[in-house]
């Protein structure tokens, strides 16, 4: 299990933010962490493998993106909320993630 | 040498969705086009106004002339492909855009579809397709192939790491749907379209189709193309001509047509559909990007 400090927190909810406000084309200030990713982003899937692919290319980690869709059948993903604690739980887990939900 | 490819995207996306994003110039262009077309095929321009098959024909008319008029603005840019590839019957829209058949022949393709829907609902056939997001294609291969024989279902189009169309009998691509969101995909469902594109069952309910596309006649296209069945550049009227013969029921392979295209040297892949459908579901390596008609508009 890798560590979760509050600096790698704040990096990954920054990120999230981040690339939702741009792939959404709203501001990053709209966003806030009971966004609805349906009702208030208008996301889908195609945007969270990208987010994946993101954040295992910038912390060097494999992700099998059959851990995550087995993670959110326990926990699905309907906010912005749920898709930070996702992510650290991916960062510190990786994909033994599946146990975590 | 190739640089530039121009990826023009089949029948899908939701009409309202594909003219939403034209703009103003592009948009009366679009019904001058869509008003030609529509009086060629013997149909209403006012989509609502047909209906039975004609409303679904009418529908599907609207991507190639959207791409028709997205591949004519990108033209008058000086923004000229070097080569092109097609998704699914995006094949028929390159090959009325890069000039191997006119545009009026596109649209007669469209309408062969219509014996097709009606041979299907005559013999009562129930087929689907489904879009399953989360497995590379070896995987997705080995999951499917465990439960289900070729002749239920196959992967219609393996789109990229990640993304790939599931094809074949109704029940097979509920119950695979099931068993893949299981299995762990972050999305799985059926597109209800009735018909199973890019499998083999559906030569025998497009043979109107395959004959048309045997008999229009066809030129060597402007640019060349790439086929998503074997890879091969499709420099002539003959192989232009074999791709759209074998296009409704064939499994295609659009991830490796694009690794293709990479290898012949492509760094730049413009998405000539109007919502931009098909930068979201291809990947391409680093050091290449997919370019949108929004990007080239700006």
């Amino acid at each position: 299990m890798r560590e979760l400090t509050n600096e790698i927190k704040a990096e990954i909810k920054d990120m999230i933010f981040d690339y939702y406000a741009e792939e959404c084309e709203v501001e990053k200030s709209e966003i806030n962490e009971n966004t609805s990713l349906q009702d208030d982003l208008d996301s889908d899937s195609l945007m969270l493998v990208e987010l994946i692919e993101m954040t295992a290319e910038k912390y060097d980690m494999d992700i099998k993106l059959q851990s995550i869709g087995k993670y959110m059948l326990k926990a699905p993903m309907n906010t912005m909320n749920d898709v930070i604690e996702m992510f650290y739980k991916v960062y510190q887990y990786g994909n033994d993630i599946i146990e975590q939900a | 040498m190739y640089n530039r490819a121009f990826l023009f995207n089949g029948i899908g996306p939701k009409y309202e969705k594909l003219l939403a994003k034209l703009t103003p110039e592009m948009t009366e262009q679009y019904q001058a086009y869509y008003s030609k077309a529509c009086e060629h095929l013997g149909l209403h321009k006012d989509i609502e106004k047909n209906h039975g098959y004609d409303a679904k024909i009418a529908e599907w008319l609207v991507p190639f002339v959207c791409d028709r008029v997205i591949f004519e603005k990108c033209i008058a840019q000086g923004i000229l492909p070097d080569i092109g590839v097609g998704y699914s019957s995006g094949i028929v829209s390159a090959t009325a855009c890069f000039g191997s058949f006119p545009y009026e022949a596109a649209y007669d393709i469209v309408k062969t579809h219509r014996s097709m829907l009606i041979a299907l609902d005559e013999q009562q056939v129930k087929l689907d397709t489904g879009i399953i997001v989360g497995f590379s294609y070896d995987d997705l291969l080995a999951l499917l192939r465990s439960q289900f024989s070729e002749e239920e279902l196959v992967i219609g189009s393996s789109n990229s790491s990640f993304h790939a169309m599931i094809s074949g009998k109704a029940p097979a691509v509920e119950k695979a749907i099931e068993l893949c969101t299981n299995e762990g995909a972050l999305k799985a469902f059926r597109l209800g379209t009735g018909t199973a594109f890019h499998h083999e069952i559906m030569k025998q309910y497009s043979q109107e189709y395959i004959q048309y596309c045997h008999n229009v006649t066809y030129k060597d296209p402007k640019y060349p193309m790439l086929s998503v069945f074997d890879m091969s550049i499709l420099d002539t009227a003959e192989k232009v001509a074999h791709e759209n013969q074998i296009n409704v029921y064939t499994q295609m392979r659009w991830d490796l047509a694009l690794k293709e295209l990479e290898k012949l040297g492509v760094k730049e892949f413009i998405d000539i559909s109007a919502n931009g459908s098909l930068s979201k579901l291809s990947r391409v390596k680093r050091g290449c990007r997919i370019y949108t008609f929004e990007d080239v508009c700006a």
